[in-house]
């Protein structure tokens, strides 16, 4: 029975509060050192999807460029470490920043482009960066940066013997981009920017500032992103160029979001939590048989997963809440026949 | 009974598809925990740019256990007599794949050691991976065996728990160097420029700033460096680099496919230098030599092992039968071969050490020099930081689809082709 004082809507709110109430207590459930590892590329990857939904997702600016800045925010903590052998928080401020700057540089000409040339330009964005760091020494070059053996703890962002510091980290991180998210979503800048999304013609003709509102939506996503980068680079202890500006980590930021729901707040989560354990356990399990095994049935999974509901995962949780709610109605009904 | 629509059988198909892949994923193998084994954790890179080189690793790891486990009194390396080591112990590998990219490798080093609680790790092909990989063993205190990444960085990180079998490429950059002023020596040949190509990695980048370093110790100019994007789709833009500044040499660190496009872009240019040694790299593969043909002749390349080292290592022809039957045909090259003995000389250590005590085999192993039929000079011992001081390689030219030995002269079982012929006069 319904009661008359919650709202459906409240009460998908509620649960889904519910479940982040739960999670401080993840690393007190699983001590596993790999499921842990899972939990929070998950976490990650679903704080970076839910930075490039702002863009990409609420502002409709579909960008493959996003590992630029991701490269940005995990080079800033890797040189802090590696290069200048300090601590890694001055560099992801410096990175966070650089990553928002940069973002407003390269974006303010390609926002001139529309639709598929604005996302073909993002592409050869990222090539140039790639490029320019793997034969720049002070940022590593080619050889990448080596974290070396520090103390762990906060102090640097980084721990060997257990995870539960990383998964506290990325928690933090999640519910920080997670609320940044859901706070522009009530907020107006939200609303210009589903405006700029639906109809850029429109937005303008009704006084939003389509220019400002994209480079203000970017710069934002940018710097969340660069956050994001910053994390990973402490949770590996490395940073190299293939491995955060590749156009193989934009494609991670796109496939998520489209996956998950793009233009929703679960939409990342729902993404991140389906793609980011099938991609570690297919990998787990059938990895060491050679001849990308595992890479074959996670293709295969994701396709039958868009063919089943192109909407992303968040279509699969719009049709699970219709089919109850009609088995509702019609249980009411037959009630009201006195049927028992 | 009511009747489930398509769709939500589809659906639970779908979610059971899942749920198998979750409920048998790491872990499953702890069944094995109970027995009296020793696993070994594997990691290479099984699919990617170099992927065939990398199985072709695996399947060494493979080869040298089947020989420790099993009574093979016909092959003549240590522990083939026995059946197993420590009276009886099993060694069961445990795979993983690193894609070759680092973070991969190294979550897989950490799922190996934590989850499926192998005792030590062999890889992982490319240095860039081996780094990571082999950091998250040194935290953990746990042995890891480097057959064939070469970059001398590796060795140079003081680490306690990290061995490397292979030749440096720092050592190899020394190698050709000897090479080019015995040319020059013997042969007339007045090389006194050098380019240098390298794809944009942690093994190339390393390779090429050896390869400079030596260069100038040696008295050549390096007059042109070339680096390129590894798996890339177009080198001309490289080779016209090559091509204009004309260097009496090369020394490339080219790897798997992009050796050949490498090959086949100068073919196109119509350009070759007087002479060509690469290090460890596509040049090695026997499968790309053959794919190459005529056009991989007269090439160099250091090398710890081809078929043709035969006479020199007369016990590897009875290893590279089992290993043959692993890689459809395809016989041992100079990577493979330094990851069977990384299995064999572990394997050995533990045997001597009488023990699983990781700090008792570490020692062993340091204090210890190792026969090893399967090494070029037979014999295997590490220095502080894990390098092989025994690691030996043969710098060898490809004529007529075969590595035919040329230097060191001593070991030589063919005379060096200088200058490379033209590609329109083979």
């Amino acid at each position: 029975m319904q009661h008359k004082g919650i709202h459906k809507k409240d009460a998908y709110w509620l649960g889904f509060i519910a479940l982040l109430t739960m999670l401080p207590m993840v690393p007190a459930v699983t001590a596993n050192s790999f499921h842990m590892h899972v939990v929070i590329l998950i976490l990650l990857f679903a704080s970076m999807s839910q930075a490039w939904n702002i863009i990409g997702g609420y502002c409709g600016q579909v960008s493959f460029g996003h590992s630029v800045f991701f490269g940005i925010g995990a080079y800033g903590a890797g040189m802090a470490v590696v290069t200048y052998g300090g601590m890694p928080w001055p560099g992801i401020l410096i990175g966070v920043v650089l990553a928002a700057v940069v973002a407003v540089v390269i974006s303010y000409p390609c926002f001139k482009l529309s639709g598929h040339y604005f996302a073909i330009a993002t592409f050869a964005i990222v090539e140039i960066f790639h490029r320019t760091f793997l034969v720049w020494d002070w940022v590593g070059g080619a050889l990448g940066l080596d974290y070396p053996l520090v103390k762990e703890g906060l102090t640097n962002l980084m721990w060997y013997d257990t995870k539960t510091g990383y998964y506290y980290c990325a928690l933090v991180l999640f519910l920080l981009i997670f609320g940044t998210v859901r706070w522009l979503e009530g907020h107006r800048f939200g609303y210009y920017m589903r405006a700029v999304r639906e109809g850029q013609e429109t937005a303008e003709s009704l006084g939003v500032n389509s220019t400002v509102v994209k480079l203000a939506a970017i710069a934002l996503s940018a710097a969340l992103t660069a956050l994001c980068g910053a994390f990973f680079a402490q949770y590996n202890l490395r940073v190299d160029t293939p491995m955060v500006m590749s156009l193989d980590m934009s494609m991670k930021f796109v496939l998520i979001t489209v996956l998950g729901g793009s233009g929703t707040l679960v939409g990342p989560l729902l993404g991140a939590a389906v793609l980011i354990p099938l991609q570690e356990y297919t990998r787990a399990f059938w990895g060491g048989m050679g001849g990308g095994v595992d890479l074959i049935i996670f293709g295969l999974l994701i396709i039958l997963m868009v063919v089943k509901q192109p909407a992303g995962m968040i279509g699969i949780f719009y049709a699970v809440r219709k089919r109850i709610l009609k088995r509702n109605i019609a249980a009411k009904g037959e009630s009201a026949d006195g049927a028992p | 009974m009511k009747h489930r629509s398509p769709r939500l059988k589809s659906w639970i198909l779908f979610m059971a598809v899942i749920g198998m892949l979750l409920g048998f994923g790491p872990g499953a193998g702890s069944l094995l925990a109970a027995e009296k084994i020793i696993k070994i954790g594997t990691i290479f890179p099984l699919t990617g740019p170099v992927a065939t080189a990398g199985q072709r690793c695996q399947a060494a790891v493979q080869t040298a256990v089947e020989i420790i486990n099993n009574k093979h009194p016909e092959i003549k390396v240590p522990l083939a007599k026995q059946e197993g080591i420590l009276n009886g112990y099993k060694i069961v590998l445990v795979h993983a794949d690193s894609q070759g990219k680092a973070d991969v490798g190294k979550a897989e080093a950490e799922r190996l050691l934590n989850q499926e609680g192998v005792w030590a790790l062999i890889g992982s092909y490319n240095s860039s991976v081996s780094k990571p990989a082999s950091f998250v063993a040194e935290r953990m205190k746990k042995i890891f065996m480097c057959g064939s990444s070469s970059s001398a960085a590796l060795t140079q990180r003081d680490m306690k728990y990290f061995f490397r079998l292979a030749p440096t490429d720092a050592t190899e950059s020394v190698d050709f160097v000897e090479v080019l002023k015995w040319v020059n020596k013997k042969k007339k040949g007045s090389v006194k420029t050098i380019g240098v190509i390298y794809e944009n990695s942690e093994f190339g980048k390393h390779a090429a700033e050896e390869a400079k370093k030596a260069a100038e110790a040696g008295g050549f100019k390096v007059i042109t460096d070339v680096p390129f994007t590894p798996g890339a789709t177009n080198l001309d833009s490289e080779v016209q680099t090559l091509k204009k500044a004309n260097p009496d040499a090369v020394l490339g660190a080219v790897l798997g496919a992009d050796y050949s496009l490498w090959v086949r872009t100068m073919k196109k240019a119509n350009w070759k230098p007087r002479i060509i040694i690469n290090y460890c790299s596509g040049y090695q593969d026997p499968v790309i030599t053959k794919q190459l043909g005529a056009d991989a002749d007269f090439f160099m390349g250091s090398s710890g092992y081809s078929p043709q080292f035969a006479s020199l290592m007369p016990a590897v022809a009875a290893v590279e039968k089992i290993f043959m039957t692993k890689t459809n045909g395809v016989p041992f090259d100079g990577n493979s071969i330094q990851e069977a003995v990384a299995m064999l000389v572990l394997a050995q250590a533990i045997e001597k050490a009488g023990s699983l005590d990781t700090e008792k085999v570490v020692k062993t192993l340091y204090e210890n020099t190792w026969d090893s039929p399967l090494s070029l000079g037979g014999k295997v011992a590490f220095a502080k930081g894990g390098q092989n001081i025994k690691a030996q390689s043969i710098v060898t030219q490809l004529q007529r689809g075969e590595y035919r030995r040329i230097y060191p002269e001593k070991m030589a079982d063919g005379k060096i082709v200088f200058p490379m012929k033209p590609w329109d006069k083979k």
